[in-house]
């Protein structure tokens, strides 16, 4: 991790008027996860703005990821509290709380290997009465119904993506890049309120990276999606997120602007104290 | 920090069923949470419990007399157990065969003994090195190959149940299903403290159990014993560290496969010598590696012997043709409230 | 095992294989473990679930339909679903517990439970007629054959083999249940059966209750191993737990990985082949006694499942990878 000399901030665009803007979507209280003896999240609270983009950093081990997967539902809490628009989520089984409108992305994207990259899309829309085996036996028209609205979203979003030319062949043989791409756009088939994305830009080229970010800037500007991703990169955190939150040692220590956030001591003790 | 963020991943994902809140309110409760912080402990108590229920129901000598034959038989699982466990970790697996491999080495014995007229003694002996063979002969034809393509686990898994079938009914093909016997007396009892025990049995408590303590002692203090343990817990890690690796899967293999011959003598012993030997045996095995913590050799020596004690004890409120179905049930409830089993540390199940 | 055959003459030359009767056996047999399999196909093939205990699910819905009829006296025709419905529930029993398990783990838990069903029905002597089993529970279904038979009659066969109407049936379930079982895949609720194979944790990301699906295709595989217990309990024409070994569901893997993991019409092509092969292997001319031929028998299942994990682990009709990625 570079920690860069002071540079002029590029303006991200500006969060969307609403009258909800500035009220969290998502709130955690006192989260709490031990593996064995260790607290890996110990007592993090934290907010996100609606309509914001905002970034989760911290030094390697503060509990960034295993915090993201309290959250998500993956991991067990050991205590606190968590709402997503004001709903009590901590502790809800990760199915729930995507249903809710709050999905994630994998840092190791997961993408269905041995299905369609168009299979991959489908399957992530929300409300199909042909994935209730009643429904596929008693309701077979209204199954075939929704399954046809799907598909045409389904390639629109591929469009979109630039993926439609992949539409019908394997997941599996799609490039790394463009499995990001699938990974990003498959969660936006789910018609997520929410959208936290586990080290996005991880291991892709920085073209690629601009793209991913113009997107989640387009998504956030035009459907008021917000965004939380967990981050390593400091270029992309400074100038392409609204709010940074920080970590370290399982806790947060500090959320704020980027610029806020870069100035605050305890945040440069932790990165300091961690490279030591 | 100890932990390993890269395998704890699959630790724990909350459960997509109903039910939850239940599950975790008992979580809470103190005699559960004590529980989990010390199984051995809450385990031991448990079976103290138990056993001084029973002293005081049936009776001491009852209670020491089914104990006997308990020990016998949890010897032979034992054996079996830390072999099959030992092996885990070479394979990632649970071995299928490994059952037969006991009915293999009774069956060798059998050919000393029997038809060539030989002296116990070179039976055992004979049984224990061509069975170690056979062990080694396989890993090198057909264990060491396939995991050098990195076959998944169900090609692994029905090639094991293939190989279980093709020993058993080799050696049905060539012996018959007629019940053997190997030439012990089965008759002869030793009488002591009130307790009268058949011979066969205590030969099989005494050897098994001096067997069972230098293996431990093996385990424990030689290096290649814990070269063996560190290659059943991580085998990826210990080649990383310089292990010679293959000459240790070669040594296991001579230990997990000799012991289970051996196993299977006593169980042949103590039985008869027939083809279904080692499976009989085979789910109690599983059940001891399970109970110790897949992986862990000392936790499945001891779960052999508990186990074999606990069965024979539930002959008192069983029917006694069901008591194999008691290791299952203990089997199955094990995987479900406990997969790492009473010895073993909460890792990834 | 020669109770599978119970009708076949102990023919040992080749001319049985030009027999009739022969194939009919065959067939009954086949057509039987195609069913069985189709369970295993939807749990192993399309959920990613290693269902060992399937041979636990025959015995029940075996056993059930059996003990209903003769003890409850009911109807075979209202004891055929009863009977079904029992297994679903013994599946969903077994299944909360088992189905959070590794795959390993899951075919230990799966064959101990099987393993334990069958203990049970041998000691359980008042329910369940314990080694003598129960006989007599298909006085209905003879009366159907009977009408088939004639009818066979009256289209102009003159001597139609006896057990052909079962042969006839077997088949008739068995590709209506590949039909339906194909057609089933294809909607979007295989695409999440699908998805929950390829990578669990992926489904649930998306909002799909990934532990719900697994437990209904462990449920339809249940009642797919009762039906197959039906047809395996007309065949025999009684019900003894010898029946119910694990050595039957390691068959049934045999029959599906012989198909390949990737079709339903591929099990029952593994399944015929499997069959003669196996069968076959009785009545080649071999200077071996019967209990010999019988562990050659087994010895050629056991080498059909070494060799092909080894050498071919797709099978007749599956994709490569769909093995060997498998983890």
């Amino acid at each position: 991790m570079t920690e860069a000399a002071p540079q002029p901030v590029a303006t991200a665009s500006p969060e969307p008027p609403s009258e909800t803007n500035g009220r969290p979507i998502f709130a955690a209280e006192d989260v709490v996860k031990r593996f064995g003896g260790i607290r890996a999240v110990n007592g993090a609270t934290m907010s996100v703005r609606e309509g914001s983009i905002t970034a989760l950093i911290g030094p390697n081990g503060a509990g960034k990821t295993t915090f993201f997967n309290v959250i998500t539902g993956f991991y067990r809490p050991d205590g606190g509290r968590a709402t997503f628009q004001d709903k009590p989520v901590l502790g809800r089984p990760p199915y729930a709380i995507a249903r809710l409108g709050m999905v994630r992305t994998f840092q190791i994207t997961k993408a269905l290997r041995r299905m369609s990259v168009i299979d991959n899309m489908m399957l992530a829309a929300p409300d199909q009465p042909g994935e209730r085996l009643g429904n596929v036996v008693f309701r077979p028209r209204a199954s075939r119904r929704r399954e046809r609205a799907v598909r045409e979203r389904a390639i629109e979003l591929l469009e979109v993506f630039n993926l439609t030319k992949l539409a019908e062949d394997y997941a599996g043989t799609l490039s790394g890049g463009q499995r990001k791409l699938l990974e990003l756009s498959r969660a936006l088939m789910a018609r997520p309120r929410f959208l936290l994305l586990d080290e996005p830009m991880a291991g892709i080229n920085p073209t690629l990276g601009r793209r991913l970010l113009d997107h989640m800037q387009r998504l956030r500007a035009e459907e008021g999606v917000t965004f939380l991703f967990v981050e390593h990169d400091m270029e992309v955190v400074m100038n392409h997120s609204d709010r940074v939150v920080v970590m370290a040692e399982g806790r947060v220590i500090a959320q704020g602007e980027p610029h806020e956030v870069r100035r605050d001591q305890a945040v440069i003790d932790a990165y300091l104290g961690a490279t030591a | 920090m100890r932990y390993r963020p890269a395998r704890a991943m699959e630790a724990q994902t909350v459960p997509d069923r109903p039910g939850l809140p239940l599950r975790e309110r008992l979580r809470e409760l103190p005699p559960v949470q004590a529980a989990a912080r010390n199984p051995q402990a809450a385990a031991a108590a448990v079976i103290g419990a138990f056993v001084v229920a029973l002293i005081v129901g049936e009776g001491l000598q009852e209670v020491a007399q089914r104990g006997l034959t308990g020990l016998s038989n949890g010897a032979i699982y034992a054996l079996g157990a830390v072999g099959l466990t030992l092996v885990y970790g070479i394979l990632k697996l649970v071995n299928f065969a490994h059952g037969d491999f006991l009915t293999f080495g009774a069956y060798m014995a059998f050919i000393v003994n029997i038809s060539w007229g030989g002296p116990l003694v070179l039976a055992i002996l004979f049984a224990i090195a061509v069975t170690a063979l056979l062990g080694v002969a396989l890993e090198k034809a057909m264990w060491g190959p396939m995991r050098a393509r990195g076959a998944g686990t169900l090609q692994l898994l029905l090639m094991a149940i293939g190989l279980a079938l093709v020993i058993r009914y080799v050696i049905q093909f060539a012996f018959g299903t007629e019940l053997r016997q190997l030439d012990v007396n089965n008759t002869a009892t030793a009488d002591f403290l009130g307790l009268s025990i058949g011979r066969t049995f205590l030969v099989v408590i005494g050897v098994g159990f001096v067997v069972l303590l230098a293996t431990g002692l093996m385990l424990r203090y030689t290096l290649l014993g814990k070269r063996m343990r560190a290659l059943s817990d991580n085998l990826e890690l210990a080649e990383t560290s310089g292990i010679d690796t293959s000459r240790v899967i070669l040594y296991t293999w001579v230990f997990a496969a000799g012991s289970a011959g051996l196993a299977g003598v006593f169980a042949g012993a103590v039985t008869q010598v027939q083809p279904e030997l080692g499976f009989e045996f085979l789910l109690p095995i599983f059940a001891a590696v399970v109970l110790g913590g897949i992986g862990n050799a000392f936790g499945a020596l001891a779960s052999g012997i508990i186990l074999g004690v606990v069965i024979e004890w539930s002959t008192f409120f069983i029917d006694p043709g069901f008591k194999l179905g008691v290791g299952f049930l203990v089997l199955i409830i094990v995987l479900v409230v406990r997969p790492q089993g009473i010895f073993g540390q909460a890792r990834t199940v | 095992m020669t109770e599978l055959l119970p009708t076949l003459p102990l023919a040992i030359d080749l001319e049985a294989f030009a027999s009739l009767g022969f194939w009919t056996g065959v067939g009954i047999l086949a057509g039987t473990y195609t069913i069985f399999a189709l369970g295993l196909q939807i749990n192993v093939g399309f959920t990613g679930i290693f269902n060992f205990g399937q041979a636990g699910f025959m015995a029940i819905g075996a056993y059930s339909m059996a003990i209903l009829v003769t003890d409850a006296e009911l109807s075979f025709w209202l004891a055929l679903p009863i009977a079904i419905l029992i297994t679903i529930a013994f599946g969903l029993l077994i299944g909360l517990p088992a189905l959070r398990l590794r795959t390993d783990y899951l075919a230990i838990a799966t064959i101990a439970a099987a393993e334990a069903l069958r203990l049970f029905a041998l000691n359980a002597r008042d329910l369940t007629g314990g080694a003598q089993g129960i006989f007599g529970f298909d006085n209905d279904w003879d009366d159907v054959s009977d009408s088939i038979l004639s009818g066979l009659e009256s289209l102009g066969w003159t001597n139609p083999e006896t057990l052909f109407p079962l042969f006839l049936v077997v088949w008739g379930v068995a590709i209506v249940l590949i039909i339906a079982l194909t057609a089933l895949q294809k909607t979007p609720w295989g695409r999440v059966l699908r998805a929950v194979r390829e990578d669990e944790d992926a489904a649930r990301a998306l909002g799909k209750n990934a532990f719900a699906y697994k437990l209904q295709s462990l449920a339809i595989a249940a009642a797919l191993g009762a039906i197959a217990g039906f047809f395996l309990a007309l065949n025999l024409r009684f019900i003894i737990p010898d029946e119910f070994l694990p050595i039957f569901t390691f068959l049934g893997y045999a029959v599906l990985v012989l198909g390949g993991l990737a079709s339903y019409w591929g099990v029952a092509v593994g399944s015929i082949v499997f069959w003669t092969l196996f069968e076959g292997l009785r009545f080649l001319e071999l200077p071996f006694d019967e209990v010999q031929i019988r562990a050659l028998q087994f010895i050629v299942l056991g080498l059909v499942l070494i060799l092909l994990m080894a050498f071919r682990p797709q099978g007749m009709f599956g994709k490569r990878q769909e093995m060997v990625l498998g983890d």
